[in-house]
């Protein structure tokens, strides 16, 4: 897929994220913006899946380790088609609605991993890697996490796996935005180092912006190319990017777009079929 | 069928006896291969080996990942680095997503980490599981039925948690004894005084407390309850029946464990006096044999306890 179809394709999630959060009453919306370009080149161009065959053993797999971000990813599996028929309205943390407030592989297809509980995401996606390699089989796994989950112990501990099991098929992007739940992540651990942090423990480490879908598509080639080691992408990203005023507004972590507010994202985003 | 003495070693051979005729069969290792006695799998196939470090939390997620891609892993460790610092793991990405893991925690109770103190030693474990939908919850009560538990673990659907000791375990079941699917096996009929419900590695003080008892004109029935919380436990309620005196002897809190599902399956289906006998403090280091004895696990005490309440 071309860039701008990408891109086209990013657009359309955003916009499709807002309203599931407007509708459903609740959600995270910034941080599913600030994705928006990375899950749509993985969905759209890079990741090698069937939607008609979920289960496919050589597919690749994602983890989001950001899950309270899955409103994107939810839009993204709906655009992509693996609900039959496609969602209209996705009941996003209404009870009985296949779409949870944090994603659930048990719950919605697609979805290979449950996730939410900040910090598992590497550690989860070095069993996975693990086992395409016990397995002979050649796929890759990427993990999505946020900066501020790398806060979190067991990220480390995954990180250590990773590299001492030389996990090659491994990419994971880090979205860093520079925000977490309260303030910034200068505030909190007093520096956003998270290149530097990922080189330290062995990674092949690449700094990319996280909205340039040429850049996205180069680092996870790249990344391929590289053997031996686990491959981090760290994502300079702008949390709501993509609509003025969730635009690096921390507010807008979590909270629910007013009526005045969803008519502003139609007008940003264009709407769902523009 | 590789030989073993102890319930490691008895995890250990399950596991190589399994692994040539399941490939689907891997390890996770928290460091703890060596003190599950796995090394010869880790050597034997090193590709179905996943070492994640000293790092309990890391390893139960990996576990998900593998699971999750069609491999069925086990997790051998410290059951109180499973069931307390990876607690969360075992419940949202094993339990909730109800994948195959099958764990094994070693150490468990006082008779499990005995000299190295309440660091090492978990009493817990059994409380916190069980409090995990989905989890299938084996407490073999000697290195034989340990045999049989990791070997059924597999073959059970979903996540399973089997416990585990450190070596000392006193064998009582004979070689072969298949781990009860009923999740019971009586091991005394003297009569119906009382009910001594065991499970874990107590049982054979508990065979002696009903030994003793019937030598003292106490007649007891004495039964090794091998699975917690099991689906179906009529079985179980058939031998609850025989008395309105029931007593547990565990090796493990009084709270979560054999006591409070035998409180359970009394109060939901036969009313009767359930005593439990189980720990209600920390412990201590100490040689098994005198720690079990100073903690109340002397087939004499039991036996006293029992002859106290129902005054015989």
């Amino acid at each position: 897929m071309t860039n701008e179809q990408i891109q086209e394709k990013a657009r359309k999630l955003r916009f499709e994220a807002v309203r599931m959060v407007y509708e459903g009453k609740d959600g995270h919306p910034g941080p599913a913006l600030s994705i928006a370009d990375i899950i749509a080149t993985l969905y759209f161009d890079i990741m090698h899946i069937d939607p008609k065959k979920p289960d496919l053993p050589d597919r690749d797999r994602l983890i989001l380790s950001k899950g309270h971000s899955c409103p994107i990813l939810y839009a993204a599996l709906n655009e992509r088609g693996y609900f039959e028929p496609k969602v209209e309205h996705f009941n996003l943390r209404q009870l009985g609605s296949k779409f949870q407030g944090h994603p659930s592989m048990r719950s919605t297809e697609g979805l290979d991993m449950t996730s939410g509980s900040l910090g598992n995401g590497i550690a989860v996606g070095c069993g996975m890697a693990f086992a395409a390699k016990a397995q002979g089989l050649d796929y890759t796994t990427y993990v999505i996490t946020g900066d501020g989950e790398l806060q979190e112990g067991v990220i480390w501990e995954g990180v250590n796996t990773a590299r001492g099991r030389e996990l090659d098929n491994l990419i994971v992007f880090v979205d860093r935005n520079g925000w977490q739940s309260y303030k910034s992540i200068d505030y909190t651990i007093g520096q956003n180092n998270v290149a530097d942090r990922f080189r330290a423990f062995g990674w092949h480490t690449q700094e990319i912006c996280g909205h340039d879908i040429a850049a996205i598509k180069s680092a996870v080639t790249i990344a391929k190319s590289v053997k031996g080691l686990p491959h981090c992408i760290v994502c300079d990203d702008i949390k709501g990017k993509g609509l003025s005023y969730m635009e690096n507004n921390n507010a807008w972590h979590k909270g629910v777009p007013t009526d005045e507010q969803f008519r502003i994202a139609e007008e940003e985003l264009g709407g769902a079929e523009k | 069928m590789t030989e073993y003495k102890g319930t490691r070693e008895a995890f250990a051979a399950a596991l190589l006896d399994m692994a040539e005729e399941h490939p689907d069969i891997v390890m996770v290792s928290s460091d703890s291969v060596k003190a599950m006695r796995a090394v010869p799998f880790a050597d034997k196939y090193p590709d179905r080996y996943l070492e994640c470090g000293i790092a309990e939390q890391g390893a139960v997620d990996a576990a998900a990942g593998i699971a999750s891609c069609g491999l069925t892993p086990f997790v051998g460790t410290y059951c109180g680095f499973l069931t307390m610092r990876a607690c969360e793991q075992m419940r949202t990405f094993v339990g909730y997503t109800n994948l195959p893991v099958k764990f094994v925690g070693v150490n468990a109770g006082l008779l499990g980490g005995e000299r190295e103190g309440v660091t090492h030693q978990f009493y817990e474990d059994l409380a916190i599981v069980s409090a995990f939908p989905n989890y299938s919850i084996f407490t073999p009560a000697d290195p034989e039925q340990c045999y049989e538990a990791v070997k059924a673990a597999y073959e059970t659907p979903g996540p399973v948690y089997v416990r585990a000791g450190s070596g000392r375990e006193v064998d009582v079941y004979p070689k072969g004894a298949p781990f009860a699917k009923s999740g019971i096996t009586v091991h005394r009929e003297y009569g119906s005084d009382a009910v001594l419900f065991s499970n874990g590695f107590v049982l054979d003080r508990v065979i002696k407390a009903a030994d003793l008892l019937h030598e003292q004109g106490v007649d007891v029935t004495a039964a090794d309850i091998n699975i917690l919380y099991g689906k179906d436990p009529s079985e179980i309620l058939k031998t609850m029946a025989i008395s309105d005196q029931l007593f547990t002897v565990e090796d493990h809190n009084i709270n979560g464990g054999l006591g409070s599902y035998i409180s359970r399956l009394a109060t939901e289906n036969k009313p009767a006096f359930v005593t439990r006998i189980a720990l209600t403090t920390y412990g201590e280091s100490g040689p098994a044999k005198e720690l079990a004895d100073a903690y109340g696990y002397a087939p004499e005490d039991i036996a006293k306890k029992v002859r106290e309440k129902i005054r015989k």
